[in-house]
């Protein structure tokens, strides 16, 4: 479903992805892990055809992401690391605007932006100005607008980012009620966050995949011990 | 087109979210109030010639305000990111921004319509004239307006932006001050770039092809622009 091969990024002389490449298919959970830097919201922004690669190859469904953009965009939703949210705009006019860019039929609108208010717990704050709510709720809003057209690859960089526990804990049920059926690509420095979630994971270190293998592979040493998570992502990305 | 629709009322919303809408329709109508007022006292001439060059003038100060935010504060709050990654097209994009723009824009002139219906009553103006002056300062406010989203497209700062229109308005709407410096063809180009020598026929009820072409050519060429700087990501 998603193809990325050998990718390459550069920054002015910064290469922020070196060689990237990886197939993901359809229905999987995966995980992006790196230390901060590594290249991961850099990857995701080439997913998205939002960033074009400075080499290398991404197709979606076999449609390039930048030549076939609007086809590709139309499969994704994304919620970027920081959410893409307009602060004076209420809950409920977002989503309906998310919904009207995103191609939702406009006489099933209502009915979608209601289902995904439900979905996303925001029934209540549904006529609130977004720039009121907590980061929790404004984290939550960033998800409505990146599902709001059932899309079927889902993109979410480090969406529990900078949240108490209980929010935490809340955003991550969400995302594991929105898996079913869905390719879910999350990236995120919070290991715990991926043993919970993922059932792949991707180490990038210093945009390069270091690791990439079934999380249950991964959590075995070479003599079949059980080991950390932590352990594994310490090893490889320092 | 549904799409491009979504995107004006967004903006057109977005500027009724902030008191800045506000006092720029209070503020602009009241200058115009008081300068319509002393012209015609002044004039004793049923014809808004006069209130239509003053309008001109204040444009040049109120354009800046409304465009500095389009595409500066998307940038800068991240959600360029979201407009950017959903299927829509970036000259969608560009021209819901200047649609929503485009009437507020109109709003403004409309408020301004009651002049017309003052001198209506109490005398017989040319209404060819006065149509035509209306168009013509509309003309102006939406090339402005282009040039505006475009230098707004160019940065992530609402100050930036609203710093480099006023730069490149004053420098279209003063150049004919200059003319006297140049000679050959930087006069005849000077003569061309200033919204002076253009919009004085619209108020006199003078409409030539040349001076539709050069607002509608201005517009389209700015408008071509800002598309060209918001897909600019992609060949960094």
């Amino acid at each position: 479903m998603i193809r990325t091969e050998k990718l390459n990024k550069f920054f002015g002389s910064t290469q922020a992805l070196k060689g990237v490449s990886f197939e993901i298919q359809k229905g999987e959970i995966v995980g992006f892990l790196g230390r901060n830097g590594a290249g991961k919201t850099t990857l995701m922004r080439i997913l998205t055809s939002y960033l074009p690669a400075s080499s290398g190859a991404v197709t979606i469904d076999g449609k390039d992401v930048l030549k076939d953009s609007l086809a590709v965009r139309r499969k994704i939703g994304y919620l970027p690391e920081t959410p893409p949210l307009y602060p004076n705009m209420t809950v409920r006019d977002y989503v309906r605007f998310a919904a009207q860019l995103k191609d939702v039929p406009a006489k099933g609108i209502s009915a979608q932006v209601e289902k995904i208010l439900d979905q996303c717990y925001l029934r209540k704050v549904a006529h609130r100005t977004i720039s009121v709510l907590s980061k929790g709720y404004q984290q939550r809003v960033g998800i409505a607008q990146a599902i709001i057209n059932d899309p079927q690859i889902l993109i979410l960089d480090e969406p529990t980012n900078g949240l108490d526990p209980v929010q935490i804990q809340r955003v991550r049920e969400l995302i594991k009620n929105l898996e079913k059926d869905r390719t879910v690509i999350i990236s995120t420095h919070i290991l715990s966050e991926i043993e919970q979630i993922a059932q792949r994971v991707l180490i990038i270190k210093d945009g390069e995949i270091v690791a990439d293998d079934a999380l249950s592979n991964l959590l075995c040493d070479e003599q079949g011990w059980q080991q950390s998570l932590e352990e594994v992502f310490l090893r490889l990305s320092q | 087109m549904n799409k491009i629709w979504a995107i004006a009322r967004k903006e057109l919303a977005a500027y009724f979210q902030s008191p800045v809408a506000y006092i720029l329709l209070i503020v602009t109508v009241s200058v115009f109030n008081i300068f319509f007022y002393v012209i015609i006292d002044n004039n004793q001439e049923a014809t808004l010639r006069d209130v239509f060059k003053v309008m001109e003038f204040l444009f040049v100060f109120i354009v800046p305000l409304l465009t500095m935010k389009t595409f500066a504060e998307e940038k800068a709050a991240g959600t360029m990111e979201f407009l950017m990654t959903t299927p829509i097209r970036n000259s969608a994009i560009v021209l819901g921004k200047y649609l929503g723009s485009i009437i507020f824009f109109t709003l403004i002139i409309l408020l301004t319509s009651i002049y017309y219906v003052i001198v209506e009553f109490f005398a017989a103006p040319d209404r060819a004239a006065t149509l035509t002056g209306y168009l013509g300062i509309w003309l102006e406010g939406a090339m402005f307006i282009a040039i505006g989203l475009f230098i707004s497209s160019l940065t992530r700062s609402q100050i930036v932006a609203a710093i480099c229109s006023y730069i490149i308005l004053f420098l279209l709407y003063f150049s004919l001050n200059f003319i006297q410096y140049t000679q050959g063809a930087a006069e005849a180009i000077v003569r061309y770039a200033a919204t002076l020598s253009h919009a004085e026929n619209f108020a006199v009820g003078l409409l030539t092809t040349a001076d539709l072409a050069y607002y509608l050519s201005t517009i389209l060429f700015c408008l071509v622009l800002t598309r060209i700087s918001i897909e600019n990501r992609l060949w960094r």
